[in-house]
C-alpha cells in the first residue's frame, strides 16, 4: 500500500530526515518566503543548488520521481514559452532597455534582457519546486502536523492534515474494490470501448458507494478519537516530534539567519525601491 | 465479601433522540472489580447501546433521554465528562482499522498521552511498556497498512493500557479476525485479566469463541432488556441460547444431537477439559448408526485452473501453481489467512486481473478472450459489505443495473428482474427504497443484482461477516436454496469455519500464495499441518471426537449430516 505514494510514513535515515518536524517546517517556510520575495539570480541560484544537494542527500529512489519531475519541468518550460509569446518585450518593461539578439518576425524579437528575465523566472520556479519536493520527501505527515502545531497553528487543523494521509490509502483500497465489483456488473471503463461522457457517468456509479462507506467510517474514527481524549485541552504534545538534536540547533541558526535576511530584504525593497528583477548590465 | 462495583446500572432506560421507542429498558446490572463478564446478544438487542452508555459515547456523542441511574466507579455518569469517563473505561472498538488513527504503531499507542499533553520524554517509556504487554514492542515503527487485523487490535488495546483504567470494554473483538487470531485475542484478553487484575467486559455474539477462555458471568440481552445474568454453564444447559438466536457451541450441539442429556453437576464449558464419561456410551452408540448418504452426482466442470500464477511485478509472484476444478452445483469454501491469495484468486476468476502463468478455463475454453463484462455473465462476485455495491435508490433499479448497463431492451430487463425478485423473495418489496432494508435484505438485493445476469457461478466474499446467528441463518438458508433449487455453483471466501462445515461440500485452502488443500471440509479440518499454515482452528466437534477416540473426520461428517437432515426436515 505504501508504494505508489511519494509520501513517507516511516522517518528516513539521512540528515534532513532526522531533523525534527518543527525544524523542517520552519526551514521550509523561510525558504519559500525567500524565494517569493527575490527575483535576483544571485539569491536564487544558491537555494537551487542547495535544493539539488538536498534532494540527492535524501537518497530517494529518483526513478519513482521521474514522472513528477518531468511533468513539472515541462509545465514550467511551457509557462516560459507562453510568457514569451504573450509579451516579447518584457526586457523593456522591467529593465527599460532592449538589446537585440535575433528575431523571428517583426514582433517576436529575442533580446538578451528578455532571455535573462525568463531564465530568472524559470530558475525561481524550479527552485521553489525543488524546495517543496525535498520538504515533502523528508517529512512524514505526523512530523508535519507536529511542526505546524509548533508554528502556532491550532492542533485541530494539524490533525486534519495527518488524518487525511492516514485514511487516503484506505479510501483508495475501497475505491479499487468497488471498481472491481462494478466492472464485473458491466461498468465499462476501457477507453477503447466507451466514450468519455459514458465513462464519466459510470464513474459516478463507483463514487456513490465509496462516499457512503467513507461517511460510515468517519463516525467510527471520530468515536475512536473522542474515546481517547482528543480535544481535551488546548495544548497537545506529539509522539513523532523528537527533542531538538545538535543538528536541529545548527539548522535553527541557519533558518533564523534566513528569516532575518527575509525581513531586512523586504524592508529594503520597500524603502530603497530595489528593482524587481536584478540585471547586471 | 465486599466487592467494589465498577459499573452500576439501576432501573436504567435510554431512548435515542431520533427514535420514538426506548432502546434500553429497565437495565439493572452491576459489574464488580476484577470480574470478567460477557455481554451476549443478537444484533439489535441493545448491547452496543449499553456499551456506549458505559464508555460515555452516550450521551456525549449520541443524544438521547436517560432515566434511572448509571454509576461508573461510584460516580453518576451524567455528571462526568467523556474525558473523565475515559479515565475509568478503556474501549477497544470493533473496527480495528478505523480506530487506528496514528500513522505508526507507536504514535497510535501514544494517542491518548498526546491528547493529555504529556511531554514526549515521559511518553516514550510508557508507550514501550504498553506495547510490550500486547507483544507489539518490536513493531513501534510499523505503519498501519502493513499490520494484520489482529495486530491492529492489539495496538488499540495497548493504547488504553497506560492509564489506570478500571474496566476494559471490548466491542465485538472477534468480528474482523481469522479463527486462529480470534483465539489469540481471547487468550490475550484473559492474560490481561489475570496478570493486571483489570475488569473486563466483552460484547460478542460468538459464544463458543469467547468461551475459549473462561468467563465469570454472562449477561444475555434481547430487545433492550437483560433476560439472563448467569454463568456460562447454566446458559449451555438451558434453551435460552436458541430462544435468543445465539449459536450454541458445536460440541454441545453434537452431544445433544447424539441424545445425551447434559448434567448440571459437572462443568461443561470447555470441551478440552470437561468430564465426558457420562456421555461416552451414548455418543458411540449414536455414531455407529450412521446413515450413509448418497453422494451427489458430480456435475460438469465449469471452471478449471491449471498451474495458475500471478504477480504484479516480474519475479515476485503473489500466487503460483494453483490447480483446481469447480463443478456445476458445488458449494466450495475458499479459506486461508489474510494475504494468502484468496482475494487474488477471486479477482483472477472475475477477470479483473489475468494469470501471468497457466490458464483458467470456463467450460473447457480459455477465458483470455473474454472481457470482464462477458465473464460477469458467467460468474458473479458479491462483495462483503453490501453498502459498497448498492448505487440505486430503488430495489428493482438496483437489481436491473447490470442489464441496463448492457443496454438490454426494457421489457427484457423487467422480465428478468421480476424473475430474480421472485427467486430471492424480494418481489413484495420491489418498489421499496433500498435504505429501508435490513442488513440481511440488503445482502439479498446485492446477490439478486448479480443473479440477474444469470451466472452459473457466484463468488461471495464473507457473506455473513459480523452478523448474528439469526441473520447468518437467513442468508445461508437463502444461498442453500439457490444452490439446491436453481443449481447455482457457489464459492464462499470465508474465515468462518462453522459456515464451511455446515454449508459447503469442499474447501480450497490457500496459504503463502498457493493452494495447499482441496478436499472435503471435515478432512481439511482434521489435518494439523493445514490448520496451522492456513490460520484455521480445530473445531470443538473435532476435539470431542478425538477425546472419545473416534475418527474425527467421520464423526464431524456424521454430525453435519444429521444437522443438515434436521434443517431440511
Amino acid at each position: 500500500m505504501n508504494n505508489g505514494f511519494i509520501i513517507n510514513l516511516i522517518p528516513g535515515e539521512t540528515f534532513l530526515h532526522k531533523l525534527s518536524g518543527t525544524t523542517k517546517v520552519r526551514l521550509f517556510f523561510v525558504l519559500i518566503i525567500y524565494l517569493i520575495m527575490s527575483f535576483d539570480i544571485r539569491l536564487i541560484l544558491p537555494v537551487f543548488v542547495a535544493g539539488l544537494l538536498g534532494l540527492f542527500s535524501l537518497k530517494t529512489d529518483v526513478a519513482a520521481l521521474r514522472y513528477i519531475i518531468v511533468f513539472v519541468v515541462a509545465m514550467n518550460i511551457l509557462n516560459i514559452v507562453l510568457y514569451y509569446l504573450a509579451n516579447p518585450h518584457l526586457g523593456e518593461l522591467y529593465f527599460g532597455q532592449e538589446t537585440l539578439w535575433f528575431q523571428f518576425t517583426d514582433h517576436y524579437i529575442v533580446t538578451y534582457e528578455e532571455v535573462w528575465f525568463l531564465m530568472s523566472r524559470l530558475l525561481k520556479m524550479l527552485a521553489t519546486f525543488l524546495v517543496s519536493l525535498v520538504f515533502i520527501l523528508s517529512i512524514t505527515p505526523s512530523e508535519m502536523a507536529a511542526g505546524l502545531y509548533n508554528c502556532g497553528i491550532p492542533y485541530k487543523i494539524c490533525t486534519v492534515v495527518e488524518l487525511a494521509f492516514r485514511y487516503i490509502p484506505d479510501i483508495y483500497r475501497d475505491y479499487q474494490n468497488i471498481k472491481v465489483s462494478m466492472q464485473a456488473r458491466g461498468v465499462e471503463l476501457d477507453s477503447r470501448k466507451a466514450g468519455v461522457i459514458k465513462r464519466l457517468k459510470q464513474t459516478i456509479l463507483i463514487l456513490i458507494p465509496l462516499i457512503i462507506t467513507s461517511f460510515d467510517r468517519v463516525g467510527d474514527i471520530s468515536n475512536a478519537m473522542d474515546l481517547r481524549g482528543f480535544g481535551k485541552g488546548r495544548k497537545r504534545s506529539y509522539y513523532s516530534e523528537h527533542e531538538a538534536t545538535a543538528d536541529d540547533q545548527k539548522v535553527k541558526i541557519v533558518y533564523l539567519l534566513i528569516a532575518v535576511f527575509d525581513v531586512l530584504y523586504i524592508a529594503a525593497k520597500i524603502i530603497y525601491k530595489i528593482p524587481e528583477v536584478w540585471y547586471p548590465w | 465479601m465486599s466487592r467494589k462495583p465498577v459499573i452500576e446500572f439501576k432501573d436504567f432506560n435510554f431512548r435515542y433522540k431520533t427514535q420514538t421507542q426506548a432502546t434500553l429498558h429497565d437495565i439493572s446490572l452491576t459489574i464488580y472489580e476484577g470480574e470478567k463478564v460477557l455481554l451476549l446478544g443478537a444484533s439489535g438487542c441493545g448491547k452496543s447501546t449499553l456499551a456506549h452508555c458505559v464508555n460515555g459515547l452516550i450521551p456525549f456523542s449520541f443524544n438521547g433521554e436517560m432515566t434511572g441511574s448509571l454509576k461508573v466507579a461510584g460516580e453518576e455518569t451524567r455528571e462526568l465528562s467523556l474525558f473523565q469517563m475515559s479515565g475509568h473505561i478503556g474501549t477497544v472498538l470493533q473496527d480495528s482499522d478505523a480506530q487506528f488513527v496514528g500513522l505508526s504503531v507507536g504514535e497510535d499507542i501514544a494517542y491518548a498521552l498526546e491528547n493529555d499533553n504529556m511531554p514526549r520524554s515521559e511518553m516514550l517509556p510508557k508507550v514501550y511498556n504498553s506495547a510490550k504487554i500486547v507483544d507489539m514492542h518490536r513493531f513501534l515503527e510499523q505503519v498501519p497498512y502493513n499490520l494484520s487485523g489482529g495486530q491492529k487490535q492489539r495496538v488499540a488495546l495497548a493504547g488504553i493500557m497506560h492509564d489506570d483504567v478500571k474496566l476494559l470494554l471490548f466491542d465485538e473483538p472477534l468480528a474482523a479476525l481469522d479463527p486462529m487470531m480470534g483465539n489469540f485475542a481471547i487468550e490475550l484478553i484473559d492474560r490481561i485479566h489475570q496478570d493486571y487484575g483489570k475488569t473486563i467486559l466483552i460484547i460478542e455474539h460468538r459464544f463458543e469463541d469467547v468461551l475459549h477462555r473462561s468467563v465469570d458471568r454472562v449477561v444475555l440481552m434481547d430487545d433492550g432488556r437483560i433476560v439472563a445474568d448467569t454463568t456460562p454453564q447454566e446458559l449451555l444447559l438451558g434453551s435460552m441460547l436458541w430462544e435468543y438466536s445465539i449459536r450454541e457451541p458445536l460440541y454441545i450441539s453434537a452431544l445433544k444431537q447424539a441424545g445425551c442429556s447434559l448434567q448440571m453437576a459437572k462443568d461443561i464449558t470447555d470441551v478440552r477439559t470437561m468430564d465426558l464419561s457420562p456421555y461416552e456410551q451414548q455418543v458411540r452408540t449414536d455414531f455407529e448408526q450412521t446413515a450413509v448418504l448418497e453422494p451427489k452426482e458430480p456435475g460438469e466442470v465449469l471452471i478449471e485452473a491449471e498451474n495458475v500464477g500471478f504477480g504484479y511485478e516480474q519475479g515476485r509472484p503473489v500466487l503460483s501453481d494453483v490447480n483446481f476444478k469447480i463443478r456445476r452445483g458445488e458449494r466450495i469454501a475458499v479459506v486461508g489467512k489474510n494475504g494468502a491469495g484468496k482475494s487474488t484468486i477471486a479477482k483472477l476468476l472475475c477477470g479483473i486481473i489475468r494469470p501471468t502463468e497457466g490458464q483458467i478455463r470456463f467450460k473447457g475454453e480459455d477465458y483470455t478472450a473474454l472481457s470482464i463484462r462477458e465473464i460477469g455473465e458467467q460468474l458473479g462476485y458479491v462483495m462483503q459489505n453490501p453498502n459498497q455495491m448498492i448505487v440505486k435508490d430503488m430495489i428493482s433499479e438496483e437489481i436491473g443495473l447490470g442489464l441496463s448497463l448492457r443496454d438490454r431492451p426494457q421489457d427484457e430487463i423487467e422480465k428478468s428482474v421480476g424473475e430474480v425478485l421472485k427467486m430471492c423473495n424480494l418481489y413484495e418489496m420491489r418498489h421499496w427504497p433500498v435504505s429501508a432494508l435490513s442488513y440481511g435484505q440488503k445482502k439479498r438485493v446485492t446477490i439478486a443484482s448479480i443473479l440477474v445476469m444469470n451466472p452459473d457461478v457466484i463468488i461471495l466474499d464473507e457473506p455473513t461477516a459480523g452478523q448474528d446467528y439469526r441473520v447468518y441463518t437467513e442468508i445461508m438458508t437463502f444461498l442453500e436454496q439457490l444452490n439446491a433449487e436453481f443449481g447455482k455453483t457457489i464459492l464462499f471466501i470465508t474465515h468462518d469455519m462453522h459456515l464451511a462445515i455446515e454449508y459447503t461440500d469442499r474447501a480450497l485452502v490457500f496459504s503463502e500464495g498457493t493452494c495447499i488443500g482441496d478436499d472435503a471440509v471435515f478432512k481439511i479440518l482434521s489435518d494439523e499441518d493445514i490448520i496451522q499454515r492456513a490460520h484455521l482452528k480445530e473445531t470443538s466437534v473435532f476435539t470431542l471426537a478425538k477425546r472419545l477416540g473416534l475418527p474425527a473426520d467421520e464423526f464431524t461428517e456424521h454430525f453435519i449430516k444429521a444437522e443438515r437432515r434436521k434443517r431440511s426436515a
